[in-house]
């Protein structure tokens, strides 16, 4: 090609995502971002600015998590790239699709300690599926084709392009591969014929039979395929926290979640089941509780993209390494109708022995599961709910009833603080169709409140709801439950705080900050209650409006989770209260 | 279990980074490496790499598994010492 197609590599990474199909960036600028950030004001698609990269990053991973395609955030180097690391730690465990790209230092001048140097690749490499460092305008084009590739085939995940700034500045005609072919990278991966004989024989010779459904049904976009095969043989279906939303939780054959907090019926079974179809999963810690009890007169099936899931935690009679969607169209036909009506009938006694409910503690008081029913009830269980980190999020996955994937997102594996507000502005600028409300407790709403004003700027009618219990909820759960009441560390009012936290004991005020006040400093409506018969009508108020709304509910400090299976005991030692 | 020496062979591509990611994911879950060699292939873009680590079969595996994911790793075998 002759000179005059040359563009800088900084044009050549603007057209490649175009290329790529983005349609929205997320970021931040700097210094070594910039010749990137010149070129943004001519691309196909919009650029919105976060007010921190890890903001920015949780945007892109809410935007992810609702659509399914991959989100894209631009940040520059040093700070911007570190401040991302949460962020990509957070959509690795989870399995999103990501593309982070990072702006670097000129190549001459790494390794020098130079301003807002920092080894991104380096540093993120533990938390992400790949990272390039570019090192040359050439390889941009070809770079971002792989990276798409990398985030979207075999387990999604989050890919990093960092792109020293000389590459950005240098002149190149690369053009965009029409096709990505990588030498070493084939996760595409079929059941075989005989394992699909097997599992078959396996679920149609089972008499308590247990689907388990994970995340990566929804990624794999295999809801229907999962309802089609529980119907077909008869099979209650528990969830994982990432599965919800995998199968209609209305549905009689429905246990709803498993694990720690998960409803009595979905553990008891999978303790009393022969078989355990696991789609999409890799039995969590938090849902296994202690491994050598786990599911004890079990077989288990596990299907799964990640040939390095299986086996990692529990080990599986029959272990398929395949897209979820594919083995369950292909084995369906194979399966036969059935039914379990004794099996069916345990589990309906379970259900309703022991329902999911709450108690309410006094008078006068908001009770946290009440605003989850609450918001249920004025969305018409059809709202995107987006969680942030702790008991809410627990409340959020028992009280909302899920009936369609990518309708509740959180951050599962990583549990990180702050994801619930820039997850949620992500989701609602991918799916204006759709409510978006994002369920907080105090304490991880503080950590990322800032980006409420992008919520704000772009007119988006998301509705915040705080859960104010004055705490850090959960650890103060775990204090209370396991530490003996020490409440270090985890009071955010001033009342109660320990000794050793050294407060002003004749402060005015008690809860801070105010949120109302906060929120309105920011742009949004904003409303608070604590008189619980105000409940329904704020918080139908603030759903229905067209602005960016946010609802500060005070509730009681002391509720607690339950169900809760402590930290790696067995079904057997399930407390209820 | 017992903890014994097994002794990786990756095929990997030769490109930067690729023997950090590899370090990283095995020390990162607190396995010593005994034994680390890198060298060219004949095709100059394919590096060997033969790692001899301390650990018991189950978690060898996962290593395996983990390291046949990534990006870079053409091919990963191991043997007991």
């Amino acid at each position: 090609m002759n000179g005059d197609k040359k563009r800088t590599g900084a044009r050549a990474l603007v057209e490649s995502l175009e290329k790529a199909d983005v349609d929205m960036l997320f970021g931040y600028p700097g210094g070594q971002a910039l010749d990137i950030f010149n070129c943004l004001t001519d691309a196909k698609f919009p650029f919105v600015l976060g007010r921190h990269e890890q903001g920015c990053v949780h945007m892109a991973d809410g935007y992810a998590r609702s659509t399914g395609k991959p989100g894209v955030c631009l940040v520059t180097s040093g700070p911007g790239a570190t401040n991302t690391i949460t962020g990509l730690a957070t959509a690795n465990i989870d399995g999103i699709p990501l593309v982070v790209i990072t702006g670097q230092v000129p190549l001459a001048l790494i390794g020098t300690d130079a301003f807002q140097e920092a080894d991104t690749t380096g540093i993120a490499r533990g938390v992400s599926k790949h990272c390039f460092l570019v090192q040359s305008a050439d390889e941009i084009p070809e770079t971002v084709a792989e990276a798409f590739y990398i985030a979207t085939h075999g387990k999604p995940g989050p890919v990093v392009i960092d792109i020293p700034k000389n590459c950005q500045q240098g002149l190149t005609d690369a053009q965009y591969p029409e096709r990505v072919s990588l030498r070493a990278y084939h996760p595409e991966s079929a059941a075989t014929t005989a394992q699909l004989h097997r599992m078959a024989k396996m679920v149609n010779e089972a008499k308590r039979p247990v689907i388990y459904a994970g995340g990566g049904v929804i990624a794999s976009g295999a809801a229907k395929d999962v309802a089609a095969l529980a119907r077909r043989a008869g099979i209650p279906v528990a969830t994982t926290l990432m599965g919800l939303g995998s199968f209609d939780e209305r549905d009689p054959l429905s246990l709803r979640m498993a694990g720690m907090h998960g409803t009595p019926a979905a553990n008891w079974a999978m303790n009393e089941a022969d078989l355990i179809v696991a789609l999409g999963v890799r039995f969590s810690d938090r849902v296994t509780g202690k491994i050598s009890k786990y599911a004890p007169k079990a077989k288990i099936i596990h299907v799964d993209c990640d040939p390095a899931a299986i086996g990692k935690n529990v080990s599986a009679a029959l272990g398929i390494v395949a897209d979820v969607k594919d083995v369950l169209t292909t084995v369906l036909s194979r399966v036969k109708q059935a039914a379990h009506p004794e099996w069916i009938a345990k589990i309906d006694g379970w259900k309703s022995s022991h329902p999911v409910s709450w108690t309410q503690m006094h008078e006068n008081v908001i009770m946290p599961q009440a605003v989850m029913e609450s918001i249920d009830r004025a969305t018409k269980g059809r709202a995107v709910v987006v969680t942030d980190v702790g008991q809410h999020q627990m409340w959020a996955a028992q009280h909302f009833r899920y009936s369609l994937p990518r309708h509740f997102l959180t951050s599962g594996g990583m549990g990180t603080m702050g994801f619930g507000i820039p997850a949620a502005i992500g989701a609602a600028f991918a799916r204006p169709d759709h409510k978006t409300v994002a369920v907080c407790g105090d304490g991880g709403a503080q950590m990322t409140f800032e980006e409420v004003v992008v919520a704000v700027e772009h007119k988006l009618p998301v509705t915040f709801v705080i859960i104010n219990n004055g705490c850090l909820g959960m650890v103060r759960q775990w204090q209370e439950l396991f530490y003996g009441k020490n409440y270090s560390g985890s009071i955010l009012t001033v009342k109660g705080r320990c000794g050793n936290e050294r407060l002003e004991q004749d402060l005015d005020y008690d809860y801070l900050p105010d949120f109302v006040k906060l929120a309105q400093a920011h742009g949004a409506e904003a409303y608070r209650v604590i008189d619980p018969a105000k409940l329904d009508a704020t918080i139908a108020r603030a759903v229905k409006s067209k602005r960016t709304t946010l609802v500060e509910v005070i509730v009681e400090p002391r509720a607690n989770v339950y169900p809760m299976i402590p930290a790696g005991r067995p079904v057997s030692e399930m407390v209820f209260k | 279990m017992d903890e014994q020496i097994h002794r990786l062979s990756c095929y990997v591509e030769n490109k930067p980074g690729v023997l950090a990611r590899i370090v990283g994911l095995i020390t990162g879950r607190g396995y010593n490496i005994q034994t680390l060699n890198v060298g060219p292939t004949e095709d100059g873009t394919v590096s060997r790499m033969r790692i001899d680590v301390l650990g018991t079969d189950r978690v060898v595996e996962q290593i395996i598994l983990q390291l046949r994911n990534q990006v870079n790793v053409i091919e990963v075998t191991s043997r007991r010492m």
